[in-house]
């Protein structure tokens, strides 16, 4: 059992791609060792910023023997077939053997390949991972054509001892690597991974992406510990900082006083996204002064000159976005709504202003379907976009929405105004804080649909994987408020209302679709997106959905939508919704066959009096009872007493199709037996279309 | 003694000479990059082998603050190098550049943060970083892919510190005014203020408030039709020139914003198709 150590050290890999890498450098490992025939125990890899690491363990010394068979023509096949068969093989006749196969007996090529020393095998191997790998972004450097990442810099490769001998991208392997940058500059040699790794930590290289991240969560929480405070949860900071650094060393840096009355975001946004500090607070909650840096080296004077010189860009940032802040607020918020005018939408959707316009419109009659307090709505969408226009914003897009609300705070607007400027925009992500003021909902609804209903309209949807103007999350973003808020009005009537808000006959677009096909797009996109959204929030299957979709009338709401089908996933889930899913197939079937011999539907009018046997009768009154209270139930949205009522009526299924022939000689029962399984069908449609589900 | 802003630029230059660059002039039209020297667009295109540094002042009008933001300029200053093909010890190199000009790696901490450059006007893209010293960016370090549309074979290297940042961190001063142009205990010590305070406060009223916006948008028209009729002439060079000339008068109108987000596009890539085609007749005219 042998060891094969590959350390792949380049420039600087960015932060962002270092743990896809880790886990790429792992597969593709596994991948060829397997198609090599070469056995191991464990592979593990490793990331820093300057290095890519994999290390075999337990690799067996040598490939065994294998023998390999390829079949060629049948021997009866015509000759120019076999000519064929043996000149691309090099191969002559006799060399061939005739085995017996199904179609005849057939040519084969028996292969035997010899036993190969691992060590001989490596350097193919190596290639083929390196060759194979694929990077978000790759480059070319200096005169050679290989891409990498960033440019490959050293190749360290060792089995048993031995430098593993291959070039690839102008760099060949040695035994030589090289530790921290500044720390540790000198090269040194290694002859295993035990000494590798010792080696890397006494100059200066954490391995592990893992431990570097939990070392700095930890320094970074203990640094705060004794001033008190505590840093902010941010696991994509950390998940960053960890991959900007091999040696990481946290220092503390205190930011001028005068800043502390600007709003959080606006000094937490440089923080981490500009400058990567990790903010503090105190146990109110309340931003602290200090800020944590993570160096990528242990200075020789404790860290005081990258303090004072950290602390110097953050006072400059914040100088500007104290600027900023003050500007701003010389004006009241809707007079931004000015600059809008000249601000696209888009070229063929008109300006920024329009679009508010649109919005007061769109969200005023949303919120009088609901009954809330339409003014507030009106003055939230009025104010929605004015931010866009900050010199704040135009400086940190990213405080978006954010800015507005604390400008409308500082001119004194309603609460529920402040907030739906910044809640317009949630949920950020798929998972992210979903609103629950109904004017932040509302908005939000009208933004949305005011975006999908326009691009729509003048044929800029998504395809395959291009969504530039992201109507994929706008979706999204629909169905998450309509299930958030419980919202039951219809969502298509709202798409008629957003289309007419626009003024379309002034606008240039070269397309134009008219409302009705408009409409339908948007909400057969909506109702995919939804899809995806149950299977992803709730496990539902596509299949559960698409049954519940196809007997839902015309405007359902999202929320009901949701529910039946959770409902349905149950009833599945269980011997009772299989049985009773068999049974429909059964039924269904044999309506379907007599529905197309005679050309004529069945509907389910059973004549009670026709009944004969004591298991139609028992089930033409469980039918009978049942179908008011499923009627009942799903009226009242209470879907799980529905499928339950569904699932009771198994028992009497089984009997009926147990007991009872449903194709008999005498017309008159026949018809009566195929009216009650039409009526057992009826029923089960009242839930769900049993025939789009998968069984 | 940390380095006055004359002197870095000498340090530099020095360093860069010693690595084999030829040592240029700033180019002589209103640019916004050192990249826009030809020096480095249409050098950095072709087989032969050029290395080259500089210093290159460069405007971005809309950066203009009437010389009263500490950090922000209508015209800094960048120090450009660009070596092609990019030798393989040129991250060593650029480190070692630093250390000459006094930044010690013992005591700062210096890093390499991702950063993939892009000029939409040159229609050019490079892959490499912003390199930081204790937060502050000042060098952009970039591996250039394409230039004008074309693959660069072999791929150069540009290196381009800001000047103004680099001089604030080496003399530990926060206001870029308050900078010693040349040495504070010489006969007649200058500062950045006093050499350039005054070009700041004018220009920036004259591109904010004075720029006559129908007459900049008849020089952007005249450029560009000067360049295409030097480019039908195969004179390359000039018709580079005159892409140059467009480029600024777009930054102009730009900062003034009179230029709407779908104009931006369309003068952005007017001025591209330009670069392109003066790209393309380097290479066919063999000049790369």
């Amino acid at each position: 059992m042998a060891e094969w150590l590959l350390e792949i050290l380049s420039e600087e890999i960015p932060a962002r791609m270092q743990p896809g890498a880790q886990l790429q450098l792992k597969t593709l490992a596994e991948t060829h060792l397997n198609n090599a025939g070469l056995g191991f125990e464990e592979i593990k890899t490793y990331v820093t910023p300057r290095r890519l690491v994999l290390v075999v363990q337990g690799l067996s010394l040598e490939i065994p023997e294998k023998s390999e068979e390829k079949k060629g023509p049948l021997v009866t096949a015509p000759q120019a077939a076999i000519e064929g068969f043996l000149k691309t093989n090099a191969i002559a006749r006799e060399q061939c053997v005739v085995r017996p196969t199904p179609k005849g007996d057939g040519l084969f090529i028996l292969k035997t390949i010899p036993a190969q020393q691992t060590y001989a095998a490596l350097p193919e191997i190596a290639l083929a991972i390196l060759k194979g790998f694929s990077w978000p972004k790759s480059m070319r450097w200096g005169a050679q054509p290989t891409p990498w990442v960033r440019p490959i810099r050293g190749l360290l490769s060792l089995f048993e001892g031995k430098i593993v001998p291959f070039t690839y991208a102008g760099v060949t392997t040695s035994n030589t690597t090289y530790g921290h940058r500044f720390l540790a500059p000198g090269p040194f040699t290694v002859k295993d991974f035990k000494e590798y790794e010792r080696e890397l930590e006494k100059h200066f290289v954490m391995l592990e992406w893992d431990d570097r991240r939990h070392f700095i969560k930890k320094n970074v929480a203990e640094l705060a510990e004794q001033s008190n405070l505590a840093p902010l949860n941010d696991d994509a900071l950390l998940d960053e900082v960890a991959g900007l650094v091999e040696w990481p060393i946290a220092l503390k840096g205190t930011m001028d006083a005068r800043f502390m009355d600007l709003p959080r975001e606006v000094i937490t946004t440089p923080m981490r996204h500009h400058q990567r500090y990790f903010p503090l607070e105190n146990t109110q909650g309340n931003l602290a002064a200090e800020f944590i840096i993570i160096s990528n080296t242990k200075a020789t004077d404790d860290g005081k000159t990258i303090v004072v010189g950290n602390e110097r860009v953050l006072r400059a940032r914040l100088a500007d976005a104290e600027f900023f802040w003050k500007q701003d607020l010389k004006m009241p918020l809707v007079h931004f709504n000015e600059a809008l005018k000249t601000r696209l939408f888009h070229q063929h959707l008109g300006s920024l202003f329009d679009k508010v316009q649109r919005l007061v419109d769109l969200s005023t009659r949303l919120a009088k379907t609901i009954g809330a307090n339409a003014s507030l709505v009106a003055r939230a969408a009025l104010l929605s976009k004015a931010d866009l226009a900050s010199q704040m914003v135009a400086e940190f897009p990213e405080l978006q929405g954010i800015m507005g609300k604390y400008y409308a705070q500082h001119q004194g607007e309603p609460a529920e105004v402040a907030q739906a400027l910044e809640e317009q925009y949630w949920p950020k992500g798929t998972d992210g804080h979903l609103p629950q003021a109904v004017p932040s909902l509302l908005l939000g609804l009208a933004d949305r649909l005011d975006t999908l209903i326009g691009f729509f309209t003048i044929g800029a949807t998504p395809t395959g994987s291009k969504d530039p103007y992201a109507l994929r999350r706008a979706a999204l973003g629909v169905i998450s408020l309509c299930l958030a808020a419980n919202f039951k009005f219809s969502i298509r009537e709202a798409l008629m209302w957003a289309y007419d808000a626009y003024p379309w006959a002034d606008l240039p677009a070269p397309i134009l679709k008219p409302k009705e096909e408009a409409v339908a797009q948007v909400w057969n996109f909506l109702l995919e997106r939804f899809k995806f959204f149950l299977k992803d929030k709730q496990g539902s299957a596509y299949d559960h959905v698409e049954a519940v979709l196809s007997v839902a009338h015309d405007n359902p709401s999202f929320a009901d939508l949701a529910l039946r089908t959770k409902a349905l996933d149950q009833l599945m889930g269980g011997e009772d919704g299989q049985n009773l899913l068999a049974a429909y197939k059964r039924a269904a079937n044999i309506l379907t066959i007599e529905e197309e011999k005679e050309k004529r539907p069945y509907t389910g009018d059973v004549r009670e009096a026709s009944l004969e046997t004591p298991e139609e009768k028992q089930l033409f009154k469980e039918l009978q009872d049942k179908a008011p209270k499923i009627e009942e139930c799903i009226a009242n949205g209470d879907f799980v007493q529905a499928v339950q009522s569904l699932a009771g009526l198994r028992p009497f299924v089984d009997q009926f199709f147990n007991k009872v022939v449903v194709n008999v000689e005498d017309a008159k029962v026949r018809e009566t037996r195929l009216q009650l399984l039409a009526l057992l069908r009826k029923t089960l449609h009242q839930v769900a279309d049993f025939s789009k589900i998968e069984g | 003694m940390s380095l006055d802003f004359q002197t870095l630029i000498l340090t530099l230059s020095t360093f860069w000479s010693d690595q084999g660059c030829v040592i240029l002039q700033p180019y002589d039209a209103e640019v916004g990059a050192g990249t826009f020297h030809p020096a480095t667009t249409l050098k950095a295109l072709g087989p032969k082998p050029w290395r080259a540094a500089y210093v290159q002042p460069s405007r971005r009008p809309a950066d203009g603050r009437y010389g009263e933001n500490p950090n922000r300029l209508y015209r800094h200053h960048q120090f450009q190098a660009i070596l092609k093909p990019a030798p393989d010890d040129i991250q060593t190199l650029y480190l070692e550049s630093l250390k000459h000009i006094g930044v010690d790696p013992t005591r700062h901490d210096i890093r390499f943060v991702e950063d993939d450059w892009e000029s939409p006007t040159l229609g050019a893209a490079g892959l490499g970083w912003e390199v930081w010293i204790d937060g502050q960016e000042i060098t952009q370090f970039t591996y250039f892919q394409q230039v004008g549309g074309i693959p660069c074979d072999p791929v150069p290297v540009e290196i381009t510190y800001g000047l103004e940042r680099l001089a604030s961190i080496l003399q530990g001063l926060e206001n870029v005014y308050d900078l010693a142009w040349n040495s504070p205990t010489g006969n007649q010590p200058m500062t950045y203020g006093d050499v350039a305070f005054q070009m700041e406060k004018e220009f920036s009223a004259f591109s904010f408030e004075h720029l006559d916006v129908a007459m900049t948008l008849r020089h952007f028209e005249d450029a560009e039709k000067m360049a295409n009729e030097l480019i039908r002439n195969k004179l390359v060079l000039p018709a580079y020139e005159y892409c140059l000339k467009a480029s600024h008068l777009f930054n102009l109108l730009d900062a003034r914003g009179v230029v709407s987000v779908t104009e931006r596009a369309n003068y952005i890539g007017r001025v591209r198709a330009i670069a392109r085609q003066c790209c393309e007749l380097w290479m066919e005219e063999n000049h790369g």
